[in-house]
């Protein structure tokens, strides 16, 4: 089956139990349907580039899927329409990276304070 | 050709961060799993100062890995970690 990335974005509101338990749903989605959740990380709340809906920072949670395509679709549906989360993406992948990605370690931060949509307000 | 002595004079602010290498492509070398739109901080060397992605011409990236640099920071805007203009 084919293997996905799928991230996703909730409101700077909630908190980070009720991210879990969003998190807990949508694998709930895919493992019910017959795929597969292999990795789950929360990437915590970070500040947005821009903002989004009028926030400006985001829970990100990313999952790697080995799902059929319908399965993910199903599961994209239900993003979209829930009202918590912002964004997601999908993406399909060759491979699954071995432990953490990039995010968890220092790779995922660069210049956050040039590019996040908090401190956009605070320049000139 | 003036070609190499008008690079950069390219006009909008922005596009001079780098200095144009002789040498080869500066991601030569890297297997194709670093380049992510998770990578940050790979992929934020290819984008200018105003968040615009900077041409090969200026970075000397091959042309193989500037699309797949172009494809990952285009999944990296939708997803709020880089921005498609910034100040």
């Amino acid at each position: 089956m084919p293997l996905y990335e799928s991230t996703f974005i909730a409101r700077q509101d909630i908190s980070t139990q009720e991210v879990e338990n969003l998190t807990k749903q949508f694998s709930q989605i895919v493992e019910d349907n017959g795929g597969k959740v292999l990795k789950k990380e929360y990437w915590g709340l970070r500040n947005l580039a821009y903002p989004i809906r009028k926030n400006r920072k985001g829970h990100y949670v990313m999952l790697a899927l080995d799902t059929p395509p319908a399965v993910l679709k199903e599961m994209e549906r239900n993003l979209k329409i829930h009202d918590d989360i912002l964004r997601n993406v999908s993406i399909r992948v060759e491979e699954i990276q071995d432990g953490p990605s990039f995010m968890m370690n220092n790779r995922g931060d660069y210049q956050e304070s040039r590019y996040s949509a908090a401190n956009s307000n605070d320049e000139e | 050709m003036a070609k190499e002595n008008v690079q950069m004079d390219d006009g909008a602010a922005g596009k001079r961060v780098f200095f144009r290498r002789r040498r080869g492509c500066p991601l030569e070398g890297t297997p194709d799993t670093e380049i992510n739109y998770k990578n940050l901080k790979l992929i934020a060397r290819f984008i200018s100062e105003g968040g615009r992605i900077l041409p090969s011409r200026i970075t000397s990236v091959s042309a193989k890995r500037q699309r797949q640099v172009k494809k990952q920071i285009k999944i990296a805007r939708n997803l709020a970690l880089l921005p498609f203009v910034a100040k």
